[in-house]
């Protein structure tokens, strides 16, 4: 009788707690929803305005850019990007597309045979030469940059487009070896067998089996040697001074001047931005996976 | 199949390597046609060097600084993204803008936005809140500055790996735990974090290799200055090898990064096994 009336309480205790908390949840949830929305627009705004500014400047004239308190309502003009064709700083572009693109093609074509080769060995050697490769990303590029410059130097290549393309293939190339093995790796080797079977030597496997459904991760390897290429600084910086700068050259140097036309450094900045958004916004899917990829694997 | 390649590698990979060893030990300064063996003088000199500490010191505050902030922010908002939230995928996109803006931009920019001369946060907005700094003029404030140039230039990445991560990790875990009576904190605590551990050590090794080796963030913004408030290994080693040119000693400067690096690497990835 009294157990009984004990556990009725415990009952009437438990449903009234969970009525209360029932009650509650919806309006804890509300306030959860809000903090974390909160917490992401107020990140997503630290990470647009800056870009928002450097665009608005780009529009500006000098003493709208200069004005304080800061002027968002102006009339825009296109001086500055009018600026970077008559000023003669549009070479860099150049440079910097040409560096981009021989290291896109440099990199495919000696690393995906490579790479195919490495996913289909089995054994020790492999371990090693995959080790290798590993080692290399993670080897600091401050170490590639002295004698990098050295050999450069005594070649007489220095600010050369040559010698910049060089050295960016020595990030690029592991990098894209790696991300393609793993892909390779995963592949069924269904596919290429099939091929092999009919009399394909391991060349027409790799071309008429693999290639044909690895364009997804070729176009991601492109674009992720495309980025790395076109915003690397320190290895161009050093080893070049004029005639073979690239784009992240120029607006480090125009920072650095004294005298500050900020449009025309904020409109140079702008078209250091567009190309690398252009192509990865195109096939935004593809390098979401080959970043994972590389990062995870 | 593998010969041209591997070959390749070897040419832009190996040589280097080969050779920054080779040019640690000799006295090699550009400019001058007189380079002899030095044995180890190069790194006597650098690690009896008040400069070289002092550096180190730098370098390990920058390095622990923006890759703790940008692991906890990173996680942070793949968490809140791995939600159902409306707008997610609108979001995801946004934040890896940073991941393909030239580092180089992104320290122009933040450079151009802190300035105590025109920037809307140095020169407005901070001194309306009566505030009257100068942030890259300032020691302390100047390391601040480029680690949030680099933090917001390098979270994206930490975003998108623990955001993969997440995704790796069955529902099913999380269900069994809600019916066990886990709470979010508890979920986080004994489903996510254990299973997201090795995603987050590789993030972090990746992370702080890449932080040693930040340069352009920190020379756009402050050339390691004021004074050498903001001179880590690399702004350093640039300075001994391109502006004074001691060539050997910013071969042995990189050398000694480089047995960090590894000594760093090797002790994430023990912390790692230990861990899984």
């Amino acid at each position: 009788m009294r157990s009984e009336r004990a556990a009725e309480a415990v009952r009437t205790v438990a449903v009234r707690g969970q009525a209360r908390a029932a009650s509650r949840a919806p309006a804890r949830r509300r306030w959860t929803l809000i903090l974390v929305y909160g917490f992401l627009l107020t990140y997503l705004a630290f990470v647009l305005f800056p870009l928002a500014w450097l665009l608005l400047s780009s529009f500006k004239t000098r003493a709208d850019a200069l004005a304080l308190p800061p002027r968002v309502i102006f009339t825009p003009t296109f001086d500055a990007y009018e600026k970077l064709f008559t000023a003669g700083i549009l070479m860099p572009f150049g440079n910097s597309m040409f560096v981009a693109f021989t290291n896109i093609a440099t990199a495919l074509v000696l690393g995906v045979p490579a790479a195919y080769a490495l996913a289909r060995m089995q054994g020790g050697a492999k371990q090693h030469l995959s080790f290798w490769v590993l080692s290399t990303r993670m080897a600091p590029a401050f170490g590639v940059i002295v004698p990098i410059y050295a050999l450069m130097r005594t070649l007489g290549l220095l600010d050369t487009r040559f010698s910049v393309t060089l050295a960016h293939l020595s990030f690029n190339l592991p990098f894209a070896i790696w991300l393609l093995m793993r892909y390779f790796e995963d592949l069924p080797v269904e596919l290429e067998e099939a091929a092999l079977v009919d009399g394909a030597s391991r060349w027409g496997a790799l071309r008429h089996a693999v290639l044909p459904v690895s364009v997804p991760m070729l176009v991601a390897v492109a674009i992720l040697v495309f980025v790395a290429s076109w915003n690397e600084f320190i290895l161009a910086f050093i080893l070049t001074s004029a005639e073979a700068r690239t784009v992240p050259v120029l607006v480090a140097s125009l920072a650095g001047t004294m005298a500050f036309d900020w449009p025309l450094m904020s409109a140079v900045s702008a078209g250091a931005v567009v190309p690398a958004f252009l192509l990865v916004f195109i096939v935004q899917r593809h390098i979401t996976r080959g970043l994972t990829l590389g990062a995870i694997q | 199949m593998l010969a041209p390649g591997l070959l390749a590698l070897a040419a832009v990979t190996l040589f280097p390597g080969v050779y920054l060893l080779y040019m640690s030990v000799l006295s090699w300064t550009a400019f001058s046609p007189e380079v002899r063996f030095a044995a180890l003088d190069n790194f006597r000199t650098l690690l009896r060097s008040a400069t070289f500490w002092e550096s180190a010191g730098t370098t390990l505050l920058f390095v622990a600084l923006t890759t703790t902030i940008s692991l906890v922010l990173g996680l942070a908002l793949a968490l809140a993204l791995n939600e159902d939230l409306r707008g997610r995928g609108a979001m995801r996109t946004l934040l890896t803008l940073p991941l393909i803006v030239p580092p180089v931009v992104a320290g122009f920019g933040w450079k151009f936005l802190l300035s105590s001369d025109v920037g809307v946060i140095g020169a407005f907005l901070l001194p309306m809140a009566g505030i009257r700094v100068a942030p890259t003029g300032d020691p302390q404030l100047a390391m601040a500055s480029v680690v949030l140039a680099d933090i917001w230039s390098k979270t994206s990445f930490m975003f998108l790996i623990s955001l993969a991560g997440l995704q790796a990790i069955p529902p099913f875990l999380y269900e069994a735990a809600r019916i066990d009576g886990a709470g979010f904190w508890a979920q986080f605590r004994l489903v996510t974090l254990p299973l997201l551990k090795g995603v987050l050590i590789i993030a972090v090794i990746l992370r702080v290799l890449d932080a040693i080796n930040t340069f352009d963030v920190i020379f756009v913004m402050t050339q390691g200055g004021p004074g050498t408030a903001t001179a880590t290994f690399s702004i350093l080693g640039w300075k001994i090898g391109f502006t004074y040119f001691d060539l050997g000693q910013a071969a042995a400067l990189a050398v000694l990064m480089m047995v960090g690096a590894v000594f760093a690497t090797n002790l994430l990835i023990r912390r790692a096994r230990l861990a899984v």
